[in-house]
């Protein structure tokens, strides 16, 4: 299997309960005091029905509010991660993997007792040619939605490999 | 459903306007309380002793810890819950001892369907000026 075949396969899925605990102490973290994470009356005097959470949470989601007994179906099939896949086919001629870029779109705000469902998948893998290395480009999308279906969060996550 | 109300008011908001400045001093303790509270545990990030036999001076920030205090400045400056994008490109790594600051340049103003959007040109620099991360974002104004 070439590299770029990846691209749409599903990297995994999940059910996050937004708690307040966490999203105090991650806002704490990125050293944010702002009330409106810590205290529901300033979340309220916001425009909150609870404490919102701060812009990059998310990321952090599947370690802070993933519950085992209520996971959705594997669905990659029980393949794994192709991400680890990759990488270990990158890692084959050395090089090193980093974390390029980020991207959030925000479709509507996401606050304590939320309950969000992810879905995400490789949209795009590419390579270019730097100076001394070949670069290579994995794209993935992880769409949080609500209950009813309506997305909430996209997060865009781009990995590269710098080879040797 | 909540109804927040963006900060920023939109006619007062000019080209080149700049965004409050959030400066920290990062310390080791800063990367641990954020590993623990993001569930990062690369010890590339916490662990001196594992980060120093890989060759690297001493363990360095989390990417996601620097978009973080980023994105402290643009709530700051927004108000929280009025963010449309949001997106970085990690350019340098950060290390304790270094001071960071945050920049956010108004680049743009565009009356949309979904509102009143202000754009914006996001950085994170070192003390010498090194930029640690940039990115732009949208935000709703009123």
């Amino acid at each position: 299997m070439e590299i770029k075949d990846y691209i749409g396969t599903p990297t995994g899925a999940g059910i996050i309960h937004v708690e307040r605990g966490s999203v105090s102490r991650f806002a704490h973290a990125i050293m944010d005091a702002n009330p409106v994470y810590h205290d529901l009356r300033a979340s309220e005097a916001a425009g909150f029905t609870a404490p919102p959470v701060p812009p990059t949470w998310t990321f952090s989601a599947n370690f802070l509010g993933a519950r085992p007994e209520d996971q959705p179906q594997d669905s990659t099939g029980e393949k794994g991660n192709p991400i680890v896949k990759i990488m270990q086919e990158l890692m084959k001629g050395g090089g090193l993997m980093l974390h390029g870029e980020q991207e959030f779109h925000y479709h509507q705000p996401v606050q304590c007792d939320d309950v969000l469902y992810w879905q995400s998948k490789i949209t795009d893998i590419y390579t270019k040619e730097s100076k001394d290395a070949l670069m290579t480009f994995i794209v993935t999308e992880n769409v949080f939605s609500n209950a009813d279906g309506a997305p909430v969060v996209t997060e865009i996550f781009n990995l590269i490999h710098r080879g040797k | 459903m909540s109804e927040t109300i963006p900060k920023l008011q939109y006619d007062a908001i000019s080209m080149g306007d700049e965004g409050p400045v959030v400066t920290l001093q990062l310390s080791r303790t800063d990367l641990v309380r954020y590993a623990g509270a993001s569930g990062d545990f690369n010890p590339m990030h916490t662990d001196e002793v594992a980060a120093k036999e890989a060759g690297l001076p001493s363990v360095f920030g989390h990417g996601m810890f620097s978009m973080g205090l980023l994105g402290r400045a643009l709530t700051d400056w927004a108000g929280v819950g009025n963010l449309k994008v949001y997106g970085v490109r990690f350019t340098r790594q950060t290390w304790p001892g270094e001071t960071l600051s945050t920049k956010i340049v108004v680049t743009g103003k565009e009356e949309t369907p979904d509102g009143k959007i202000i754009a914006a040109e996001l950085t994170l620099l070192n003390q010498d000026g090194e930029v640690k991360l940039s990115g732009t974002a949208r935000v709703l104004a009123t």
